[in-house]
């Protein structure tokens, strides 16, 4: 059976913080390539972002909600360490209840993994469709370098087996043990990370080659077929050196390079770096996605897009949506965020 | 309709009193009003108390009539809070009239008492503004500062009410306040210091919101058959009508009218045999300027949306031909919930027997009166007419 | 206190989540919130429950300030200043009060086209309250 993406949508926070507020606050900006990035609302999370998302994605098929069997939510930075995050979503999208509903949460892996769990309920229920939203808005201590590149944003998916936008060709994964780079331990609000870069990449670039060259593998793909190629984008350079070790090309990582306008998106950096993607491609390229969660682990994804049909608003409309705020404003928004 | 009397009213002063809580409050109400009885009473022919009261700043919940009853000397009457609102203390009024009117009591107490000052402003907002659609109303951000602003903005709008005619309410009335000396706030304010006030809820600013107060009031009402064993002079009910309404202002059918004043009035004109011409002088709920303004319209002094120019044209001045709030009113007087209802009463019943504090605030040959209280944003309201 | 309490307001979420309206068999009005009798012809009980779709106008409003600010709001308001309340009429029928989102209060006017999106409302108990707020419509979503 043939089962892809049948919808999707994006959804950026309009206000944004450039690079030089925090350089004037902090007399440096960490992240890489990043030259400003998006900043969540006073009154918005992750779970009214999924929400708005999941409508859009629903919208561009178009599906109504009640035809959900399959709700699969990913964030890293959830309002609740302990509560059922997708009741919220289901029920205010009128997706039905009795769908299966999942929270993906403990890593920035966590949006493919919802994506990978979703395409799996379409292989077992053919009459179904699933909807993955990914939602993440991640917070660290603003003495951290860390959290200089941290941004918000997400994008939700429909899976389906007919209407494609673009179908799966296939997906790998691979998971290992690694710890203190990227962690956050139960009684704390706010993300860690040991900065010690070369032990961190070291950890990206085994997890995500791994990965994504068993999958290249297993469809018997070489990188310069990939029209696309999405990588995790913790910052806008991370990429490019993964990219290297796999031979993609800047020319291939463009249009998901969604970090340089809004920073690391967590577990929505892969998708909103997909819907990006989607947008720019043509029918019959390829897009290759490879995630990583640290800790750690990877996913790759295959696709071949097949249809047409772009969402509403695209991608580059949305990030164009922008309100510049300074550092101030930022620390008084982010303080009241619980 | 000449059953029942009202022969005697007092006031404490209204404002802000760290040293006196309810039971203080009342008891001072209680006094002025026994001493303004021109015969005396005997406390023991008091047989009831109807008390206003919204939440006594928090502190005493259950039983809060009886425990200032008692306080006063009075153990062992038949005692009620009322409470609707800021309308409490104009409902137990009505309620102390229909106890007499039905022949149960003949003489009864209708009083009123708040004390908001006790905590801190903060804390003052979570108990106020629940009196509107707490649910819908509050949970969207207001408190009545917003919900009379989203009527302001929308009567401006039918009606072409101006920004100024609102201040114009405020500059009357502290005008007036300015000449009683109970009142919380005695001090003149220019029309333009009205204007410029800072932002509350926009349109409305701090000059066209009443303020938190402490205070208390009573009025002596008794069966008009034995008035006068306690005074030559007493004062007359002559009617009275109440009438609620939807309390989300998005429930009722139009946003610029208040029907619950509309109805109350109609009710009492008819009880009373009179139309809103016969009225000379009346107290009205200011807690916002624009319900003044509203007031106008909805007790039938002037036309729906004329209100603003009504009020442009000085009728409603102290020697205009229909003079509103010449006490002060909730603005420049002070707006103690509880007691609010029954302080209107207290000042006409000074005015219409000409023995107001200070002879300036004197309306002239006044003979029948009207008093409106109401209820948060007009969930509540009762109008009382008074006469001599 | 002002207490909202958790079933009190976990009571609401089919209108907060969901704009589930009831439109009175009798006369045809749609009643939000739900009321016991239709408070259109205040005679009928008998409804049957309709969502609505969340877009209307805006039929009057308000910019609170901080001295309009419930304690609930009060961190909003000196995060983000000024926030605008307003009466939607909706598309439907019924009236509602909703914060508004995403506009600059200058911007509001009376007639404005908007539609609902759900936000945090505030939070208390250490529970968050979602609900709805009125975005202005604009081309597009």
């Amino acid at each position: 059976m043939t089962i892809g993406i049948s919808g999707y949508g994006v959804y950026i926070p309009k206000l944004r913080i450039k690079k030089e507020e925090y350089a004037k606050a902090w007399g440096s900006f960490s992240a890489a390539g990043v030259s400003e990035k998006s900043v969540m609302g006073f009154d918005e999370d992750v779970l009214t972002s999924a929400v708005k998302v999941s409508k859009r994605a629903l919208e561009s098929v178009p599906l109504t909600p009640d035809k959900i069997s399959r709700f699969a939510l990913a964030s890293t930075s959830a309002p609740y360490v302990e509560k059922l995050l997708s009741g919220t979503v289901l029920v205010s999208v009128g997706m039905p209840n009795t769908a299966f509903s999942s929270d993906h949460t403990t890593s920035s892996r966590a949006g493919t993994e919802a994506m990978i769990a979703g395409f799996e309920h379409m292989l077992g229920n053919p009459g179904g469709k699933a909807l993955v939203a990914a939602s993440d808005a991640p917070k660290a201590s603003m003495w951290d370098s860390v959290e200089h590149q941290l941004g918000a944003g997400a994008a939700a998916f429909v899976l389906s087996n007919d209407n494609l936008i673009a179908e799966l060709e296939g997906h790998s994964s691979y998971a290992s043990e690694y710890f203190g780079e990227r962690f956050k331990p139960r009684d704390d609000s706010l993300l860690h990370d040991i900065n010690v870069k070369k032990f961190s990449e070291g950890s990206l670039i085994t997890n995500t080659t791994r990965a994504a060259n068993a999958l290249m593998k297993k469809l018997s793909r070489k990188p310069e077929e990939y029209q696309h190629v999405v990588i995790q984008q913790p910052d806008a350079r991370v990429p490019a050196t993964v990219g290297a070790r796999m031979n993609f090309t800047d020319v291939q990582l463009a249009a998901g390079l969604v970090s340089k306008v809004l920073g690391d998106l967590g577990a929505a950096s892969v998708p909103v770096g997909l819907t990006a993607a989607l947008d720019a491609s043509k029918v019959g390229d390829r897009i290759i996605v490879i995630s990583y969660g640290s800790g750690a682990g990877s996913d790759a994804l295959s696709f071949k897009v097949v249809g047409e049909r772009k969402a509403t608003p695209r991608f580059l409309a949305e990030a164009d949506k922008k309100e510049y705020i300074d550092y101030v404003k930022y620390l008084k928004i982010k303080g009241a965020i619980v | 309709m000449k059953k029942v009397a009202i022969v005697g009213a007092g006031q404490s002063r209204y404002g802000e009193f760290p040293d006196k809580g309810i039971k203080e409050l009342f008891f001072e109400a209680y006094k002025d009003m026994t001493a303004s009885v021109d015969r005396g009473i005997d406390p023991k022919m008091i047989e009831a108390s109807y008390i206003g009261n919204l939440g006594s700043g928090g502190f005493q919940l259950g039983n809060m009539s009886a425990l200032v009853s008692e306080y006063c000397g009075l153990p062992h009457i038949l005692t009620m809070r009322i409470e609707n609102a800021c309308a409490s203390g104009g409902y137990a009024l009505v309620a102390a009239i229909m106890d007499v009117l039905s022949g149960t009591h003949k003489v009864a107490i209708a009083g009123g008492v708040e004390k908001m000052t006790d905590v801190s402003s903060s804390k003052q907002k979570y108990w106020l503004g629940v009196s509107g659609d707490t649910e819908y109303e509050r949970l969207a951000g207001t408190t009545f500062s917003g919900l009379y602003a989203l009527i302001a903005q929308r009567h401006m709008y039918e009606f072409g009410t101006k920004r100024e005619h609102l201040s114009m309410v405020a500059v009357k009335n502290h005008k007036n306040g300015a000449q009683n000396p109970k009142a919380q706030f005695q001090r003149e304010i220019t029309l333009e210091q009205a204007l410029k006030g800072p932002i509350v809820a926009a349109p409305l600013n701090l000059f066209d919101c009443c303020s938190t107060t402490d205070g208390a009031s009573a009025v002596l009402v008794c069966d008009a058959d034995i008035a006068k064993q306690f005074t030559d002079t007493p004062i007359y009910v002559g009617g009275f009508g109440t009438a609620s309404d939807y309390l989300a202002i998005h429930d009722r059918a139009s946003t610029v009218t208040l029907e619950g004043t509309r109805r109350a009035s109609e009710r009492a004109y008819k009880m009373a045999g009179l139309t809103p011409k016969d009225i000379q002088l009346a107290e009205v709920h200011d807690c916002f300027t624009i319900a003044e303004l509203l007031a106008y319209e909805d007790l039938g002094f002037c036309e729906k949306g004329k209100a603003g120019p009504f009020m442009e044209e000085g009728h409603t001045q102290i020697g205009g031909d229909k003079p509103v709030n010449a006490s002060g009113g909730l603005k420049s007087k002070g707006h103690p919930i509880g007691s609010t209802g029954t302080g209107q009463a207290y000042e006409m019943f000074n005015q219409l027997r000409g023995t107001v504090q200070k002879p300036t605030r004197q309306v002239k040959n006044a003979e029948i009166g009207l008093v409106h209280n109401v209820g948060g944003s007009g969930g509540t309201v009762s109008v009382t007419i008074m006469r001599r | 206190m002002a207490h909202v309490s958790i079933p009190m307001y976990w009571r609401t979420i089919p209108q907060r989540y969901k704009l589930v309206g009831q439109k009175c068999k009798k006369c045809g009005h749609i009643n939000f919130p739900p009321k016991g009798v239709c408070k259109y012809c205040n005679e009928s009980s008998d409804f049957e429950e309709v969502q609505l779709s969340g877009r209307g106008k805006v039929h009057t409003f308000v910019l609170i300030s901080a001295g309009g600010a419930p304690p609930e709001f009060a961190d909003q308001e000196k995060a983000g200043g000024q926030y605008p309340v307003a009466i939607v009429e909706f598309d439907e029928g019924p009236k509602v009060i909703g914060q508004m989102a995403d506009v600059d209060p200058k911007d509001v006017k009376i007639g404005m086209l908007v539609k609902t999106e759900l936000r945090k409302i505030y939070t208390e108990e250490d529970v968050i309250r979602y609900g709805f707020k009125f975005v202005p419509i604009t081309e597009g979503k």
